[in-house]
């Protein structure tokens, strides 16, 4: 999807590091709406996936202390070169996105 | 080879039935495939804990580090980044004592193929130690650290 | 302290009782860039001439705040903004030209001496003439959003290159005065000039935050504002956060692209003669 974006750094160990940069209000559902007065409907990322070569290796949980157009990154140790590293999101309301790349 | 369920009312039953049923004994972790309510809405570190690992008990450790600024530029964006050199990490969960929510968010991992680096931007509603919990060889482990919180400031 | 004194009166303060009429040197300028520089070298000893881009993240007293921004640049929020820029530069006007076609001098030269006007050409200002001349609308908001991204993407394509202001006709030297004259008069309910915080008091805490050196400033921008994000706009010009710090100090702000703040871009963008430019910024 448009909306996220992935990078993949090579690390100290020889694995990579993903960051992932999702964009997404990640409201709690305790703002109130200036205008209305009115509280904001939750809406938040809940899982995302990580894959390495179609295979989840690891998932991360978020919630609404998670901050608005979220940063999140991990390792993937045993990604080489030649690998796909892809991602894929659910929020509370069931919508998604994801984001997959080429390892370098 | 042990079959290991590693986290207590987050694993979807189902997910470890699955993954039995098949005859998968490795890799020896199943993720899972739910979100950890109980974790999310728990009001205190200790019942988030408690949800989240099975247990409250965690040990400093050196092995664990936190990454993240003495003093937040803003608390509605807070950068960290937790890294640890320990063995076979499992899990690793990032609270907030201070915040309402406490639990702010957490990395399952599969055997053997991520690594112990989980870096995130969380929001803080005041000044709180931020605590990381690393679950590793079945043991969990942490480090802290206080992040301060202003509100105000100069710059238009 | 006593050498802080005569600096500042050697460089601002005696020209507040001159008239603007009062001409000033290129010789003179050139003197002024030397102190403006050496101060602040002398006052940050491990701070290298081309780190002053970094603005408040490079000086020593903000440490304990660091790691925010060292976090953040892992992965620029700016970032999938910067692809929206390209694609905002490349798109084709009506007439089938485009922003290439624009006749813009070298980002690191802005802002440009116009004789025949006896004006400064600002980037944002040949954008939006460029524009015009091409049967485009100009940009409205000349302080967020698109304006900014424009000139962040035109910008960026010079990444690296010193600052390199020319100030060598009369008119442009005369600009340069007035540019001056604003950054070292106080103004505001605060009464605090330009120069009090970021010069004076560069390094200094106030209240939470630590202030910035004025060598550097706008050299990075336009900056993307974590501040400014969490409200939902997140990009600013340099016009745009002079007319925040203004309000800071309670004084009125003055027009995007008008006289005092093109006087004092060019001001400053000459006391950062030699920074080599990083654009955009990611800051609080």
């Amino acid at each position: 999807m448009a909306s996220t974006k992935m990078k993949i750094k090579k690390n100290k160990t020889g694995g990579r590091d993903v960051m992932v940069l999702a964009k997404h209000p990640m409201e709690t559902g305790l703002r109130k709406d200036k205008k209305t007065g009115e509280k904001i409907p939750a809406h938040y990322i809940q899982t995302m996936d990580f894959a390495l070569n179609g295979t989840v290796v690891a998932q991360a949980n978020l919630g609404g202390g998670v901050s608005k157009n979220p940063l999140i990154g991990t390792t993937v140790a045993d990604a080489k070169s030649g690998d796909t590293i892809s991602v894929n999101w659910t929020d509370n309301k069931g919508e998604g996105g994801g984001a997959e790349k080429a390892v370098k | 080879m042990k079959r290991r369920i590693f986290l207590k009312g987050s694993m979807a039953a189902g997910a470890i039935a699955v993954a039995a049923g098949a005859g998968l004994l490795a890799p020896a972790r199943v993720l899972a495939a739910t979100w950890p309510k109980a974790a999310f809405t728990a009001k205190s570190e200790a019942d988030a804990l408690n949800a989240f690992f099975g247990s409250a008990d965690a040990q400093d450790s050196g092995d664990v580090t936190l990454k993240a600024p003495l003093q937040a530029e803003n608390g509605a964006v807070v950068p960290i980044k937790v890294s640890t050199s320990l063995a076979d990490v499992e899990a690793i969960a990032v609270v907030v004592a201070k915040n309402p929510s406490p639990f702010v968010t957490s990395l399952q991992m599969a055997a053997g193929s991520a690594g112990g680096m989980f870096s995130a931007r969380i929001k803080m509603g005041q000044t709180s130690p931020v605590n990381c919990y690393v679950k590793a060889g079945g043991k969990v482990y942490k480090t802290s650290q206080e992040i301060k919180v202003t509100v105000g400031g100069c710059g238009g | 302290m006593k050498k802080l004194v005569s600096l500042a009166v050697g460089m601002g303060m005696a020209v507040l009782t001159a008239s603007t009429a009062q001409a000033i040197s290129e010789a003179e300028i050139n003197n002024d860039i030397a102190e403006f520089q050496g101060f602040f070298l002398k006052r940050f000893p491990g701070v290298a001439l081309e780190d002053y881009v970094d603005g408040v993240n490079a000086l020593p007293q903000y440490a304990h705040r660091r790691a925010n921004w060292e976090l953040m640049m892992d992965f620029p929020p700016y970032e999938p903004e910067m692809e929206k820029a390209e694609e905002e530069w490349s798109k084709a006007f009506a007439n089938g030209k485009g922003f290439d076609d624009c006749n813009l001098a070298p980002a690191n030269t802005y802002p440009v001496y116009d004789e025949a006007s006896d004006d400064l050409r600002t980037l944002v200002a040949d954008l939006n003439a460029c524009l015009k001349a091409n049967g485009e609308k100009p940009i409205k908001n000349v302080q967020r959003g698109k304006m900014a991204r424009l000139i962040a993407h035109y910008k960026s394509q010079f990444n690296d290159e010193p600052m390199a202001v020319d100030f060598s006709a009369a008119g442009a030297q005369a600009w340069y005065e007035k540019g001056r004259q604003f950054y070292w008069a106080k103004r505001g309910q605060l009464n605090f000039s330009c120069a009090n915080c970021h010069v004076q008091n560069a390094g200094n805490s106030i209240r939470g935050d630590v202030l910035s050196a004025g060598l550097g400033h706008g050299v990075g921008f336009p900056v993307y504002r974590t501040k400014w994000a969490v409200a939902g706009k997140p990009w600013g010009t340099m016009h745009r956060r002079y007319g925040g710090c203004n309000k800071q100090v309670r004084a009125s702000p003055f027009k995007a692209q008008g006289t005092e703040y093109k006087a004092l871009e060019y001001y400053e963008a000459i006391m950062n003669t030699g920074v080599p430019l990083k654009v955009p910024s990611q800051r609080q």
